[in-house]
């Protein structure tokens, strides 16, 4: 039975939207295929790796009868990557096996049975829905996503707190050693919901959405959240957990204010980056009146100094820093000016923007 | 309800006998060490039936005079100790007076002796007790026989012959090698099977070990203080599968103390397999006033007063005999210097010895003559009728160091008198070529050397590593306190060492009764568990006075490191390369060994390569 016969990019674009989550390794065979569904005139993509779901539509021309497959999604994505751009693509299965012909070439790939796909099916009872713009809750998760936990066994930290309550939606991300925090005002529902997503739901969120101010809509059950966007439903899991208080963690007055452009700052920190010790990646910041000095020191005793001129006449400071950390916040923010507002050497560092009260970025030292 | 009694002395004996007989190895241990605390200079064993038929042991010391016989049976009587004070500076083996009667309880004893003033011996037996005249030169006879003929649940215990006569042998070697200066003897079911000649320690231990053992090994000595460390040990291409070739005396006496047996697996724990045991033959020389012998029944354990600085004093003496590269042993001269060199930055974290730490660099010969001092204490008058020891002939010393087989470059220490110009070639030669792009050759004085150049220069690369990241204890403080449940135990322990896990990156507060907060960890070991990595750190910390977890983990780190770092195979290296890479092993500390334990270089003497190829017959 024929499942599609269309050009090659109508169908590598809903593909290579829900192909991005199967994991190259899996206890369950079955998750590393897609399955391709056929109901009517729309042809349905849809893959999973159990803990998030994408589903993507696309139309399939003919009108035939329903049918589904799943397929090596791999596979099946790098045979249409390398076809030529705009030939027509025919999907044909038969009991045991999907054919795909193109032009003068044609491939027979191993399938299985569609049903033995385990699917998520949205949560228990009614959702909060909530309607949002996709470039605006894109550029949001692009200032704190890069702060998330990479599995720690803090397994709350490996991922996102979201929280739409009181007219803003909030975003907080830390790995227990630096936190960014961002907040834009937003239709909030009554009550509030407070959650976290995890890390690989952010970051295909981040690579799916688009930067046009197309509508999102999100509904959250209490362990499931389902984003409905484009052609796209994408289903994750939540992480039930407790993420760390964030308020309690952001200084609310550090008296050392120091007031610095990203295109100084930037290219400093990275020349620093250089020559510090390979895992260790420490940074020294010393604070003289007037002056803004980083250091760095490698195993091999090969030192780095760098200067900034900086609008600061209070009491000196010395205090390090992973540098890593430093330089994530001024990649990924996109902005000219940040103020740093330091305590003592025992204290964490806040990153702000000048006026902006909507984004915070901590930082904890490092004993050098 | 029964009714409480006091139980029959012949009872108490056969349950004190379940301490201190166990099988027939302990009979013997007992009845050893009373020949030697007699100042015997000839000891002659002889097991039937492993020991379990008959157990014989002879002896040529002071013996025991006519009256005290009856009391030499008796229960809690002793010429060891007359005082409190005696008792806590104990020199001779036993003390407590109980083996004896431990063992009449249980077999047929015969005791007899004859004293050097008297003009005839006597003998006691038990069962019975009569007093005879007998027949003897001097010394003193002990005759155990039909062991747990009173107990025969016992018995029933007990393996079989071979393995009942193994642990017993097992006892023989640990004396043979405590007092090498004893003429040892032991017969097996009427044969023979060893006659070790009294000798100096070296060719001891060659006796008991054998000579692969020795040609394997580096003497040690080293002194701090009233404390010396003295003995063998084996470099890792020697390790066993077992603990077999484990030998520790502490003032003479073996001991399985965990503490000592973690300072030599510490020591070891950078250049030896976890899988392979370490081989050893060491002397601990101390106050006896500063160790407790008594705390076990077997007296297999001991407590020191200062375990820390034992702990640490143990650790860094063999580490650095270990250390030693190949090249220091050649170029002893030079090595010294780099000895005392305290590692970067961790001068808090130094035990008080290390600074009278004193690496002599005499080689076997007064190795030799240190261990051989070590066991033989100095007595004092606690035990008037032991004659002092006797029987070291220094002549005999020279001789020893010469008879050890050496390794090359230790041999060349030894010598001493190279002429100038051998002398200038380094003890890895100059490189000659490349083999398969795995192996550098080089010619050196011995003929040739094939290093592992991947392994060899892994090595360097660490060794570089710990030394740049011990002086850089970077630590990363927590945005959110990690909160670690812990025991009570654990958080007394980390308040005690609070210091300690301070400097090791580690920030601790008690938040509750069983709760720690911990605000800063070690930056390298950031991706850590780290709950596990502070328990593991505390369980430590409270089992040893010095704690090395933290070094362990990190230098696991840092062996990745390295080996990414390291010269990979295939990899053409241009002479001059090679050359700095063998000058590099030279100077390089544990260069002998990659970071798994395996060699990373071999010698092949000319004279092995003339036996390739049939020259010189």
């Amino acid at each position: 039975m024929l499942l599609i016969k269309a050009p090659r990019n109508q169908l590598l674009q809903p593909l290579q939207a829900v192909a991005g989550i199967v994991e190259k390794k899996h206890t369950l065979p079955i998750l590393s295929n897609v399955v391709v569904e056929r109901a009517g005139e729309m042809l349905t993509l849809l893959a999973s790796d159990s803990e998030i779901q994408i589903r993507s539509t696309t139309t399939a021309g003919l009108d035939q009868t329903n049918a589904a497959i799943t397929v090596s999604a791999r596979k099946l994505q790098d045979i249409l990557r390398t076809l030529p751009e705009n030939v027509d693509v025919t999907l044909d299965a038969d009991e045991r096996r999907l054919t795909v012909r193109a032009g003068k070439s044609r491939f027979t790939l191993q399938i299985l049975p569609a049903e033995e796909f385990p699917r998520m099916r949205g949560g228990e009872g009614e959702p909060v829905e909530i309607q949002l713009k996709q470039n605006e809750f894109r550029s949001q998760l692009g200032l704190v996503q890069y702060a998330m936990a990479q599995a720690d066994i803090r397994y709350y930290l490996n991922g996102m707190l979201m929280s739409v309550a009181g007219g803003q939606l909030r975003m907080v991300a830390t790995d227990g050693h630096r936190l960014a925090y961002c907040s834009q005002p937003a239709q909030t529902p009554e009550p509030g919901i407070e959650v976290i997503l995890p890390r690989k739901t952010v970051l295909e969120l981040y690579r799916l959405l688009s930067d046009g101010d197309a509508p999102l809509t999100m509904r959250v059950w209490p362990s499931q959240v389902q984003f409905l966007f484009n052609e796209i439903e994408l289903t994750s899991k939540l992480i039930d957990g407790k993420f760390p208080d964030y308020n309690r963690v952001i200084p609310p007055n550090h008296p050392k204010l120091l007031q610095l452009a990203r295109a100084e700052l930037a290219p400093a920190l990275q020349r620093a980056a250089i020559l510090t010790a390979e895992k260790l990646r420490g940074v020294r910041l010393v604070l003289a009146p007037g002056s803004l000095k980083l250091l760095s020191i490698n195993t091999e005793q090969e030192e780095a100094q760098e200067e900034l001129e900086v609008a600061y006449d209070g009491e000196g400071l010395d205090i390090g820093f992973n540098v890593t950390y430093l330089i994530d916040v001024l990649t990924h923010v996109d902005a000219e000016n940040f103020d740093l507002r330091l305590n003592d050497a025992n204290s964490s560092a806040l990153f702000t923007l000048p006026g902006n009260d909507n984004f915070k970025y901590v930082v904890m030292p490092m004993r050098i | 309800m029964p009714a409480i009694q006091v139980l029959p002395d012949l009872l108490i004996s056969q349950i004190a006998a379940g301490e201190v007989v166990e099988r027939p190895a302990s009979v013997l241990k007992e009845v050893l060490e009373n020949a030697l605390d007699a100042g015997a200079s000839t000891v002659e064993v002889a097991l039937d039936e492993g020991g379990v038929r008959r157990l014989r042991v002879a002896d040529d010391g002071c013996g025991i005079a006519r009256d005290d016989l009856p009391l030499a049976l008796a229960r809690h009587a002793t010429s060891k100790i007359t005082s409190l004070e005696d008792l806590e500076g104990v020199r001779s083996m036993g003390f407590r007076g109980e083996a004896l009667a431990a063992i009449a309880s249980v077999a047929r004893l015969t005791l007899t002796s004859r004293i050097a003033e008297a003009n005839e011996a006597w003998r006691i037996s038990v069962p019975g007790g009569e007093l005879a005249p007998a027949a003897l030169a001097r010394g003193t006879v002990v005759d155990v026989e039909d062991l747990y003929y009173a107990t025969p649940a016992r018995r029933k215990f007990l393996k079989s012959e071979p393995t009942e006569y193994g642990h017993c042998e097992d006892v023989f070697r640990r004396i043979a090698l405590a007092r090498p200066q004893v003429k040892l003897q032991l017969t097996r079911n009427g044969r023979i099977v060893h006659r070790w000649p009294g000798a100096a320690a070296a060719q001891r231990v060659a006796q008991v070990l054998g000579e692969e053992f020795t040609g394997a090994a580096r003497a040690l000595e080293v002194q701090a203080g009233p404390v010396a460390l003295s003995g063998f040990v084996a470099l890792p291409a020697y390790s066993r599968a077992s603990r077999d070739a484990q030998y520790f005396f502490v003032n003479g006496r073996f001991v399985r103390d965990k503490l000592l047996t973690h300072a030599v697996r510490e020591a070891y724990a950078d250049i030896l397999h976890e899988a392979r045991h370490p081989a050893y033959v060491l002397a601990l020389t101390l106050d006896p006033r500063a160790v407790d012998v008594n705390v076990h029944p077997a007296k297999i354990e001991v407590r020191f007063r200062d375990a820390r600085g034992i702990h640490q004093f143990v650790y860094h003496a063999l580490e650095r005999v270990l250390a030693e590269p190949l090249a220091g042993a050649a170029s002893a001269a030079a090595a010294p210097a780099a000895f005392h060199l305290p590692p970067p930055g961790a001068a808090p974290a130094q035990p008080r010895f290390q600074r009278e730490l004193a690496v002599s660099e005499g080689g076997v010969t007064q190795a030799a003559q240190r261990y051989f001092d070590a066991f033989a204490l100095p007595r004092t008058g606690t035990a008037p009728t032991l004659a002092p020891v006797t029987g070291f002939a220094p002549a005999a010393l020279p001789a020893a160091g010469a008879a050890l087989p050496l390794r090359p470059g230790a041999a060349a220490a030894a010598g001493a008198e190279q002429s100038e110009a051998e002398a200038a070639v380094p003890p890895l030669g100059y490189a000659l070529a490349q083999l398969a792009g795995v192996y550098v050759l080089a010619q050196n004085r011995a003929g040739l050397v094939l290093v592992d150049m991947h392994a060899a220069h892994e090595r360097i690369l660490y060794e570089r590593l710990k030394a740049v990241v011990e002086g850089m204890p970077a630590a990363q403080k927590l945005l959110i306190p990690a909160v670690v449940a812990v025991s009570a135990r654990e958080l007394a322990t980390a308040e005690e060492h609070a210091a300690t896990l301070d400097r090791l990156g580690f920030e601790v507060a008690p938040v509750g009764p069983q709760e720690l907060a911990l605000r800063s960890v070690p930056q390298l070991l950031v991706r850590a568990h780290l709950p596990d990595l502070l328990r593991a750190l505390l369980e430590d910390l409270a089992e040893q006075p010095a704690s090395r977890v933290i070094e362990t983990r990190r230098n696991e780190l840092l062996a990745t490191m390295a080996c990414h770092g390291a010269v990979r195979a295939n990899r053409q290296l241009a002479p001059a390369e090679m050359n700095a890479l063998l000058r590099d092993m030279e100077a390089c500390e544990r260069a002998d060994q990659c970071n798994h334990g395996r060699p990373t270089w071999v010698q092949l003497s000319m004279a092995e390569l003339d036996r390739l190829f049939m020259r010189g017959r």
